[in-house]
């Protein structure tokens, strides 16, 4: 330290990994000022298209503030098009997604980290499906549930949340399963090993020791499957046209057809949609960089 | 004396259910879930290769003559189909290092703690959770003409009337959907790097100051070389995430002008469910997956083994 300060000045690691000398840091905050710019704009426009009165949305040159703010679309985009039945829907199917994703994925992460079942093949094999294109799974995926799942199971798939929440659960699981492995690999097996040398069975020490040890990362697993499925939007505009259908494929429909009329109500129900956004935002902060790579990458 | 047996033999009935179910625990724990994998990709990817081979058409009933290798001959004899891929490869690349650029760039000024940080770390994610076909619809809002605000705003800062048809011409099309994407993707590349550039320890720098090094010097001999293995994760999972690229198409441009940002993804969409080329679709997917397979193989083979090791 004494050598440095000798010299003159300190290692301080923001300024050189930025490249240049940087005495004040005004060049970070400029990025930071661009960026949160070009974030908040769109978000901006959508905001306040959802308050404009109906003249003023196709109005040239574009209105950046009405007049007389109008809470009328919010009301609308209930009740027109499918609205209500998309928001239902999405909360169902991705309540219920998330809930199955996460039991059967801890399940099978917890015997993939504690008892190596199938070894590194069986975890790539998991993982192999988050690379796998939904577009060839969803043409055969949309024949089984349109043609055969009414002939093999007595039950037509087809339009129904029920078949919506099979095929999100399948795909949710890349991310619940290798979450969920990498961090029960992590968690010591001596206190599962000493309940059960207490008289615990298996079942006993996974659901009072391992499950509650770790709730941290069933949540940010949940979050995630969540997630995946709330703004799933293929899978969905294919098998649920109109009994089943979400809340992005509703927005969809409002957005691309009618000429524009309807950009209120859409953007109305956009900003509704927005909310698990902000909230699972704020609660997936930490556990974010496992989540995107799978736990490739330690955040 | 007899009620006490039936409990003794009912305790005994169910310990020995509970030993078989601790001996096999392993087995019944990773059941479900690699069944419901079973039924829903595997059984469909099989079941789609039989339809590769048959002509599937719904106004063909119950027949389904086999037609060998027509259906894959149709998609690559269309030229619509070929230069989707094309199309693809450029726009998941192109996306791919845009999003890298400023991910970078917006990681390093993020890195120093400073007032407002954690704020601005919850913005800066949004993204990330929103519904792309809900980005690709900001950006229609945002770019097309006359509503949209876009050329106002391009008006203010460079002098003079502009008239850019954001989501027709042809040129700005791509430029539109490689905006909309590095809106929604830039935070899956800022995250990853941020978290990398974090982990790289602070005295490496005194190592490189003390040695007289320069900060550009410190930058490409300890920064990037430290960073290369989470660069190259980030890019593997960008990358393969952006080749399936069609939320965003769907309600920015809807593949037009004409079929000119078709990705593959759309065009299968729109042979599968529009025209009801259910035989030729398959085909076309099991063509792209294969491609996809050999890319994702290549990326991991070649990117991510030096990581592990």
């Amino acid at each position: 330290m004494s050598t440095q300060a000798a010299r003159g000045h300190t290692p301080d690691s923001a300024k050189i990994i930025l490249g240049w000398r940087l005495r004040v840091g005004w060049l970070r905050f400029l990025v930071i000022g661009i960026w949160l710019v070009f974030l908040l704009v769109p978000l901006y426009w959508v905001a306040v298209a959802s308050i404009k009165p109906q003249g003023d949305l196709l109005a040239s040159p574009p209105v950046w503030w009405p007049d007389d703010p109008t809470d009328l679309h919010y009301a609308e985009a209930l009740n027109k098009f499918n609205g209500w039945k998309g928001l239902k829907n999405s909360l169902i199917i991705a309540i219920v997604t998330t809930i199955f994703a996460v039991v059967i994925g801890t399940a099978a992460a917890y015997s993939m980290a504690r008892f190596r079942t199938g070894g590194r093949h069986l975890a790539f094999w998991f993982l192999s499906g988050r690379m796998l294109p939904p577009i060839a799974i969803i043409i055969p995926v949309f024949l089984l549930y349109s043609r055969y799942s009414e002939e093999w199971l007595g039950y037509a798939l087809i339009d129904t949340r029920t078949g919506l929440v099979l095929l999100y659960t399948v795909f949710a699981l890349p991310f619940t399963v290798w979450m969920m492995y990498t961090y029960f690999r992590q968690m010591p097996v001596s206190l599962e090993e000493a309940a059960l040398v207490d008289g615990c069975t298996r079942i006993q020490a996974l659901r009072m020791i391992a499950w509650p040890l770790a709730a941290p990362g069933v949540v940010s697993a949940a979050a995630f499957a969540f997630i995946f499925s709330w703004t799933e939007f293929l899978f969905a505009v294919v098998l649920a046209r109109d009994h089943a259908v979400t809340l992005p494929v509703a927005l969809a429909g409002m957005a691309t057809s009618f000429q524009g009329n309807l950009y209120g109500e859409a953007s109305a129900l956009t900003m509704v949609s927005l909310i698990p956004a902000l909230v699972l935002g704020i609660l997936l902060q930490r556990h974010l960089v496992r989540g995107l790579t799978l736990g490739a990458v330690q955040g | 004396m007899n009620s006490t047996t039936a409990v003794d033999t009912r305790r005994r009935r169910s310990r020995a259910a509970s030993s078989w179910v601790d001996r096999n625990i392993r087995w019944i724990l990773v059941a479900p879930a690699v069944f419901v994998v079973l039924a829903l990709t595997v059984f469909p990817l099989i079941f789609s290769l039989w339809t590769s081979f048959v002509q599937f058409d719904f106004s063909l009933g119950e027949e389904h003559p086999w037609v060998g290798l027509d259906n894959f001959r149709f998609n690559w004899e269309d030229p619509v189909w070929r230069r989707s891929l094309y199309i693809t490869g450029a726009l998941a690349a192109g996306a791919t290092i845009i999003e890298l650029g400023l991910g970078l760039i917006l990681a390093l000024a993020m890195l120093r703690p400073f007032r407002g940080r954690r704020v601005l770390m919850v913005l800066f994610v949004i993204p990330l959770f929103v519904s792309p076909v809900i980005v690709g619809m900001f950006f229609d809002l945002f770019l097309r003409r006359p509503q949209g605000p876009a050329n106002q705003i391009i008006s203010w800062l460079v002098p003079g009337q502009t008239a850019i048809d954001f989501t027709f011409d042809s040129p700005w099309t791509y430029v539109s959907i490689l905006v909309a994407d590095a809106w929604q993707w830039t935070p899956f590349m800022f995250v990853i790097l941020l978290a990398g550039l974090a982990s790289i320890p602070d005295e490496m720098y005194e190592a490189a100051d003390l040695d007289g090094a320069k900060p550009r010097q410190a930058f490409f001999f300890v920064t990037l070389p430290l960073l290369l293995p989470i660069i190259l994760v980030a890019v593997t999972f960008r990358f393969i995430d952006a080749a399936k690229l069609f939320d965003i198409i769907y309600t920015l441009t809807r593949g037009g002008p004409g079929t000119d940002t078709y990705t593959t993804t759309y065009y299968l969409y729109q042979q599968g469910f529009q025209l009801f080329h259910l035989g030729q679709g398959t085909a076309g997917s099991w063509m792209f997956m294969l491609m996809l397979t050999f890319i994702a193989f290549w990326l991991v083979r070649r990117l991510l083994r030096p990581v592990a090791a």
